[in-house]
């Protein structure tokens, strides 16, 4: 039965509404990086510029230290990405699937910290991270995070979900359970996989609070590191604190579209019972 | 069972490992360059690209000038530099040597945070500095802080051009004038003035104008009692309210009080900030017209006495850490860049457009010889009639001067004087408390 | 296949059954029995592979956090000797108006940002529903994409957004004839003004999650409904909220108490003032931690375990008190 026609541009009204309201910061913000100084902030207001001007985003992608800031986080964030996924991905199928002793003790021992503030064991974990010499590295970044309890709880979801039977075979078969791990689980995983890699590398890119309190080297600067920065030195730079913002926020965006189908399925995925 | 045993065993060595190394075992030899050199850190908190430029290249010629000790320059932002340094300091990383302001000497050492520079360095180096400044680095005898320069706090800036414009003949020379004056030069998109506005700021920039209007701070004497309440405070907070409420002054901190941007850019007819806005209005060629077109003088006392002080004396030492395993080799960076040849410092100065002053009668002297400085017309009017007069930085805590602070900024946005007064009042009592800060105050 | 009595031990179990190698019983032990087989093989196997997560969360949060606690009963000096003072801290703490003034803070910002997120949430969930595939898929891009704009990113954004010369809000603000305002220097303004990119970056994943927890009900209890005459908001109240308990209970503790620990967005947009409209918890105690004095070192550790323990407290009052009438099972 057709949608009388009122319902469904009432719909796609509201539906744009939506968006626009959505996305208007963001849009405002890649615009004003095509404004001059004396455009971003003017009385009266207007949203696109008079002049629009590419400097400031040449700029931005010229500055070296700009440039290194966003490949070294990116670097970080894909080997952190591997890193949690697969450390998380391990101790999720364990608890899913294995039984062993003492398994509701280390469940609990899992579980716990995702209750446990950052704040709390911010300048703990930092004298712990400066004993080992993580300093300065970017293994600071990525190490200390990499284990989380919320990403393993996803997957381990995922895996509970998933009916026995495909492993039945194997097992059978007399294989392990790492090969089955291996072999099956795995391939079958890149649902979750993809929503919680995005998370993780999302978690890392934003990062800023972290970095400044552990990272020195300006080749190790982290792009949110870089864009405060920018903002207290250069604050009068409007034009050009735009544009490097906009493309700060410009990775993750992507990724987002990229991935979008596994994201917002992914959410569907874990079923929360 | 025997491999459960062993299993056992090794986890609890590698626990025992682990905690030990996460407890925080530090080195204790001093840390050596690849070559057996003494290693140094220095961190410089961020400041004008000028000063950075300057420090990067003594750095480099310290380095190269001798073999014993390499120092490695790291330059940290304002913004996280407390809490950098009280990280590194938790993992007992803290830097060798770093840049530290007048006001936190005193408060560091008396945490045993500095070491003292007397045992470190030779006699003469101290001589030379001059005597209101030692002051502010001496604690029973030691000096803890070699010093680098000072800088008043509060100018007054202003634009000759919308002055005459306006009719007015003379900068304030009282707080009602300048309130007169602010709302003649009102207009359009122009405000009259510009001062600090956020609790941050108030902290120390209202310092001046604290001992300006009371005489003294509000947690005076041997520190056992708070002061806020004194009636004469609330002139202050009145004369702030009212540049706020009548929109005299821009309504958003968009700049911090220390950036004169407000000013450079034309937004505002007057503006109180530091010495060191001359720095910046000089190097910054957008500013062209306001540039040409401006003058100083003192901030008007709120009586009109000019010999009143209006501004405390800021500025930047070099401090050294007590837990410092190369202190020889830091005191002897530290000697080499602001205690050694005058020149350098002149070199220092003359790249800061003479926006800040000389903190030894050395460097005085080469500066009265040198043919840019003396010509310089601001400095004139800044060494002689504001650096004159200023006052030192409190020694206490920044909690104390916060919670001031905050009661100002409550009444400039439109809060009760009274109450906020009372406020800070008992909060300042609280900190004392806490901070068992009755009978510790220096030179008592 | 029965079990005979003697042969109840764990060892000799595993072995009969092994060596009978059918595994036939049904149900919920099935899994276990083959595993039971291979018992000691699993333990190692399982503990291998939930070993890195152990050590990771043993080393970096566990231990900082004990590390913590004991580090809390001490005057922490780096440089003179820490003097122990037990729960001094804490009574100080407790005692400061500033602390409490935070938590305030804190939870004005959570009233603000929890139910009109939730509820945005919802309305756009619901309606999601309603929408043809290729429309939906727009929109659920579309609401994610503020979740991955970082706060630092999201805080300079809002704050030219709001300035009352030239920010886009004012603008929009004066086509119903409201007068600019300076936002963030507001003292009345500014908790509702940050709490806006809160509820920005965080309706996003609530409005997904909503929608996985909407799809799980079956269509026909709809159409039952619509069938007995039921209007929109009764379907709702009585069908999808119902129904949806757990997902709602879920995300009303999850926006708690991330909102509850707000600090990025007031670090950056106002450093917590205007004097201290905007000072949460978290950013109460970060800027403490600033000062040299001994005093403000433990001072802030201790807040931030205080802290722990009311955002603790928190979830389960929540939980308890939503929980309290166990729902229909999802």
């Amino acid at each position: 039965m057709r949608e009388p026609l009122g319902r469904r541009i009432a719909k796609w009204v509201l539906a744009t509404l939506i968006v626009v309201s959505t996305m208007l910061p963001l849009a405002w913000m890649i615009i004003a990086g095509f404004k001059g100084k004396n455009e971003v902030l003017r009385t009266p207001f207007q949203f696109f510029p008079d002049v629009w001007i590419w400097e400031n985003y040449i700029q931005i992608l010229g500055d070296a230290a700009f440039m290194q800031a966003m490949i070294i986080t990116f670097i970080g964030a894909v080997l952190f990405t591997a890193l949690s996924l697969t450390v998380n991905s391990f101790a999720a199928y364990a608890f899913a699937r294995l039984d062993f002793r003492g398994k509701s003790l280390w469940w609990a021992y899992c579980i716990t910290p995702m209750f446990v503030p950052g704040m709390a064991i911010l300048l703990t974990s930092f004298v712990v991270v400066s004993n080992l010499g993580m300093l300065n590295t970017l293994a600071v970044l990525i190490i200390p995070g990499a284990a989380s309890a919320a990403q393993m709880f996803f997957i381990r979801q995922f895996y509970l979900n998933t009916p026995v039977a495909i492993e039945e075979a194997a097992l059978i078969d007399g294989a392990s359970r790492w090969k089955i791990f291996w072999t099956i689980f795995l391939p079958q995983s890149q649902g979750p996989f993809v929503v919680v890699g995005v998370g993780s590398f999302l978690a890392f890119w934003n990062a800023y609070v972290w970095p400044i309190l552990t990272i020195q080297d300006p080749q190790l600067q982290q792009i949110m590191q870089y864009l405060a920065n920018f903002r207290s030195d250069r604050g009068n730079e409007w034009g050009l604190l735009m544009a490097g913002s906009a493309l700060a926020a410009l990775p993750t965006i992507l990724l987002v579209l990229i991935f979008q189908r596994y994201i917002v399925n992914g959410v569907r995925l874990a079923g929360m019972k | 069972m025997h491999k459960r045993n062993s299993r056992l065993a090794l986890t609890a060595v590698a626990v025992a490992t682990a905690s030990a190394l996460l407890a925080g075992c530090s080195s204790g030899t001093a840390p050596t360059t690849a070559d057996g050199k003494q290693k140094v850190i220095f961190w410089q908190q961020k400041f004008e690209d000028y000063q950075q430029a300057w420090f990067k290249k003594n750095v480099e010629a310290f380095n190269k000038s001798q073999d014993q000790v390499e120092v490695e320059y790291v330059v940290v932002p304002a913004d996280t530099w407390d809490q950098k340094l009280k990280a590194a300091q938790a993992a007992g990383k803290a830097p060798d040597v770093k840049t530290t302001n007048y006001g936190n000497v005193k408060p560091m050492q008396a945490n045993g945070q500095l070491a003292d520079l007397t045992q470190l360095m030779d006699a003469e180096d101290f001589d030379d500095i001059k005597p209101n400044v030692k002051e502010f680095v001496t604690v029973d005898g030691g000096v803890y802080g070699y010093p680098l320069l000072v800088e008043p706090s509060t100018v007054l800036f202003y634009r000759t051009d919308l002055f005459e414009k306006a009719g007015i003949d003379a900068p304030p020379t009282s707080w009602d004038e300048l309130i007169e004056d602010a709302r003649k030069l009102t207009s359009g998109k122009v405000k009259g003035m510009n001062i600090a506005q956020t609790a941050p700021d108030l902290g120390w920039s209202s310092w001046g104008l604290q001992y300006n209007v009371a005489g003294d701070l509000p947690l005076r004497g041997d520190w056992s009692e708070a002061s806020a309440t004194d009636p004469a405070y609330k002139e202050l907070a009145e004369f702030y309210q009212t540049l706020y409420t009548e929109k005299l002054m821009p309504q958003e901190a968009t700049y911090g009080y220390a950036d004169c941007s407000f000013f450079g850019e034309g937004s505002v007819a007057m503006s109180a900030c530091g010495s060191w806005a001359l720095g910046q209005l000089a190097g910054n060629p957008d500013w062209k017209n306001v540039n040409e077109n401006f003058a100083v003088a003192p901030f008007p006392s709120y009586d009109g006495d000019p010999t009143r002080p209006t501004a405390t004396l800021g500025g930047w030492t070099l401090t050294i850490d007590s837990k410092s395993k190369v202190a020889e080799g830091a005191a002897e960076f530290v000697d080499y860049l602001v205690a050694d040849d005058p020149q350098r410092m002149v070199e220092f100065f003359a790249a800061s457009g003479f926006s800040k002053y000389a903190a030894r009668a050395s460097v005085d002297e080469a500066l009265a010889a040198d043919e840019e400085a003396s010509s310089n017309p601001y400095m004139k009017i800044i060494s002689e009639q504001i650096v004159a007069h200023a006052k030192g930085e409190p020694a206490y805590p920044w909690d104390v001067s916060l919670a001031f602070a905050t009661a100002i900024e409550k009444s400039m946005r439109g809060g009760d004087i009274d109450a906020s007064l009372k406020e800070a009042q008992d909060a300042i009592a609280g900190v004392i408390e806490k901070q068992k800060l009755a009978g510790t105050a220096p030179g008592n | 296949m029965t079990m005979s009595p003697q042969l109840t031990t764990h060892g000799a179990t595993q072995r009969i059954v092994l060596e009978s190698g059918e595994p036939e019983r049904k149900g919920r032990r099935r899994r276990e029995k083959v595993k039971v087989a291979r018992h000691l093989m699993d333990n190692r196997t399982a503990y291998l592979m939930i070993a890195p997560m152990v050590i990771l969360l043993g080393i970096f949060v566990f231990w900082p956090l004990v590390y913590s606690f004991y580090l809390s009963t001490f005057e922490i000096s780096f440089y003179t000797d820490p003097e122990f003072v037990g729960l001094q801290f804490y009574r100080y703490v407790l005692e400061d108006p500033k602390f409490w003034h935070a938590i305030w803070i804190g939870a004005q910002y959570a009233i603000y940002v929890v139910p009109i997120m939730l509820v945005i949430a919802f309305l756009i969930a619901s309606f999601i529903r309603t929408v043809g595939i290729k429309l939906a898929g727009l929109l659920k891009t579309t609401v994610y994409i503020p979740t991955v704009v970082s706060a630092v990113v999201a805080s300079i954004i809002f704050v030219f957004m709001y300035r009352s010369d030239g920010g886009i809000v004012n603008w929009l603000l004066s086509f119903v004839g409201l007068g600019p305002y300076a936002f963030l220097s507001n003292p009345d303004l500014a908790l509702p003004a940050i709490s806006v990119p809160g509820i920005w970056l965080a309706f996003g994943i609530t409005t997904l999650i909503m929608l996985a927890g909407m799809y799980d009900i079956p269509e026909s209890y709809y159409e039952a409904a619509q069938l007995e005459g039921a209007n929109y908001f009764q379907r709702t109240f009585y069908i999808t909220i119902p129904l949806m308990k757990n997902v709602l209970l879920y995300l009303l503790v999850t926006a708690t108490i991330g909102a509850l620990q707000q600090f990025e967005l007031p670090l950056i947009m106002t450093g917590g003032g205007p004097t201290n409209a905007t000072m949460t918890p978290n950013l109460f105690i970060f800027n403490t931690f600033k000062d040299p004095t001994p005093y403000a070192t433990s001072f802030s550790l201790t807040a931030a375990l205080i802290l722990f323990f009311v955002l603790g407290t928190v979830s389960v009052l929540i939980f308890k008190l939503i929980n309290s009438d166990k729902a229909i099972d999802g």
